[in-house]
């Protein structure tokens, strides 16, 4: 159905997930406040937000696990409180800190969550892509902690899932067991699986993620690529470099579109503005033959926009689930 | 299913904790059989052969003592193993990540219930086999009588680790409420000593408990003689009301 150009294409590509309007209160706190956001197919859709911004509501409602008091969610076209066994077959979804059974061997819990499904992957064959291969006969309750995510990513998978809800995937990992589970993610999207990925880390979200959603409190404040956000964001940033001539002189780079403060830091000179100021300032230098030593551009990342989107700077490392509360299924 | 249920027997067998609900009555049974009645029985024997110095029926004959290792077994199946088990996949979520896929998280508790009682079965066997090979007791003289008092009471006690386990926070809680009830439960019932040792109201008062009434319906099934039908009502009405509780109170998450 798709015709014409390559952008048009992209403009029709199917949604997977819709939300619209979700709202979920526990007592007398909001979870959700009218969150809305939509997931097209193969991508790498990211729910980022501070700890409390709704974030794994939104995904229980996506998976059915809850029921949203208002608004809608669409899963592959179904409710999916209603979905059913079709559409359970059909989404794959790993739970915050959701657990094994120490005892439990990691081949025989993916053969038995393999058994689960009507067409199953072949288990082995997904442990040797999670790097798992050798670990088919040991004990859960003895796996690293990154090796215990992937085996909770393998069982989210291994009913070759169209949808993958992945949440808080990283939280609790060090450094290297978090770029495992990325490049497992990764390849996950390569095999055509659409991916739901919950985090509150910027940097795996900027990494991984083709578009993503920003929650705050309850709600959907923007949906982008990570890049569009942070250009959407003008946020302040900083251009400095040391001058080889030692007459320069700041003024005029002070009225330069953009520019907000020149200041000298040591022998350098260091600019901040917004917008593309940097460009203005380097076009300057080149007009007046001004030449300039290593000059140093600091990247914008998604820190700075989140920060502008959520007023919220706290990305710390404690991710147990204060946006989940009990309450009857 | 059958996949769930070969997992589920594999992880019961490989954590230790099923060995005590075996070894402990056991070791009661052997300790206190083998010392009192040195191999012999009073109470038991050949019946009407001999005038037994304490009746088969007495909580103080062997017999008794064997009626008495049957509850302990069950009551640990019961109290320990069933809330522990199922508090625990709840708290770990397995329950709620079982419910992300095609199989419902009830057919896992519902295995579960089987393996359970199952071990209540192969403990009780195994129990009843050596009080007859190990201390000379005789089988139950009323095998059907004894067979409804089994299942009445297993059915009775499990609605006491049912409902522990639907309103425990987690497993570790579970374990220590198990715990707390058991010793109670147990001196009530005349597991700690016998029955006729104890204050009269403490015993009356202990056979209206669910334990209590199990290990009289047994005794009273192994000795022979007509069956009374109170403790069998007892714990119908238990296994009913407990029951109800815990389904009421259960929560998957």
């Amino acid at each position: 159905m798709a015709s014409g150009t390559p952008v048009e294409a992209e403009l029709v590509q199917a949604e997977l997930v819709q939300a619209r309007g979700l709202t979920k209160r526990y007592g007398d706190r909001t979870a959700l406040d009218g969150a809305s956001f939509a997931v097209r197919e193969g991508e790498i859709f990211g729910i980022l937000g501070p700890n409390g911004a709704g974030k794994t509501t939104a995904v229980e409602c996506v998976a059915g696990l809850r029921r949203p008091d208002s608004g809608e969610v669409r899963v592959l076209g179904r409710d999916p409180r209603r979905g059913g066994r079709e559409l359970r077959e059909r989404v794959g979804v790993q739970l915050q800190q959701a657990k094994l059974p120490d005892a439990i061997k990691v081949g025989e819990a993916l053969r038995l969550y393999a058994s689960f499904y009507r067409r199953p992957r072949d288990w082995r064959e997904l442990l040797d892509d999670l790097g798992l291969a050798d670990h088919v006969g040991a004990r859960f309750g003895r796996l690293s902690g990154g090796q215990k995510q992937r085996v909770n990513v393998a069982l989210a998978l291994v009913g070759d899932p169209r949808l993958a809800i992945l949440d808080e995937l990283t939280t609790g990992l060090d450094p290297h067991a978090r770029r495992e589970t990325w490049d497992a993610v990764a390849r996950i999207r390569d095999r055509g699986v659409t991916v739901i990925l919950v985090s509150h880390f910027m940097d795996e979200v900027e990494r991984l993620c083709d578009r993503l959603a920003v929650f705050d409190r309850g709600r959907v404040v923007a949906v982008d690529t990570p890049a569009g956000l942070i250009d959407r964001v003008d946020a302040a940033y900083r251009l400095s470099f040391r001058p080889m001539d030692g007459t320069f002189s700041d003024g005029p780079l002070r009225d330069l579109a953009g520019v907000a403060r020149v200041e000298r830091e040591g022998g350098r000179v260091v600019v901040t503005g917004r917008g593309r100021f940097a460009d203005e300032v380097t076009a300057a230098l080149a007009r007046r033959r001004l030449l300039v030593a290593d000059l140093r551009i600091e990247p914008r990342t998604l820190d700075g926009a989140f920060v502008a989107l959520t007023g919220n700077g706290g990305t710390g490392r404690d991710g147990n689930g204060t946006d989940r509360m009990g309450g009857d299924r | 299913m059958r996949a769930l249920a070969i997992v589920e027997t594999k992880l019961l067998l490989r954590q230790p904790a099923w060995l005590f609900t075996v070894v402990i009555p056991l070791f009661v049974l052997a300790v206190f059989g083998l010392t009192a009645g040195g191999g012999t029985d009073p109470g038991g024997g050949d019946a009407h052969g001999g005038a037994p110095a304490t009746p088969a029926g007495d909580s103080r004959s062997l017999t008794g003592l064997a009626a008495m290792s049957v509850a302990i077994g069950i009551a640990l199946v019961a109290f320990y193993q069933v809330p522990t088990t199922l508090a625990s996949y709840r708290e770990q979520g397995i329950l709620r990540r079982l419910a992300t896929t095609p199989v419902r998280p009830a057919a896992l508790l519902a295995v579960q219930l089987v393996l359970q009682v199952g071990l209540a079965v192969v403990a009780g066997a195994l129990i009843v086999a050596s009080a007859r090979l190990g201390v000379g007791v005789p089988l139950p003289r009323d095998p059907l009588a004894f067979a409804a008092a089994f299942v009445l009471g297993v059915a009775a006690l499990f609605g006491v680790g049912l409902l522990i386990a639907a309103l425990a926070p987690n497993g570790r809680a579970a374990n220590g409420v198990g715990v707390l009830l058991y010793f109670p439960c147990a001196f009530l019932a005349g597991l700690m000593l016998p029955v006729a040792g104890m204050p009269p109201a403490v015993a009356a008062a202990g056979r209206f408990t669910p334990l209590g009434a199990f290990r009289e319906a047994l005794l009273a099934a192994w000795a022979g003689g007509r069956t009374d039908p109170l403790p069998l009502v007892i714990m119908a009405a238990w296994a009913i009301a407990l029951a109800a509780a815990a389904a009421r109170y259960f929560r998957w998450e």
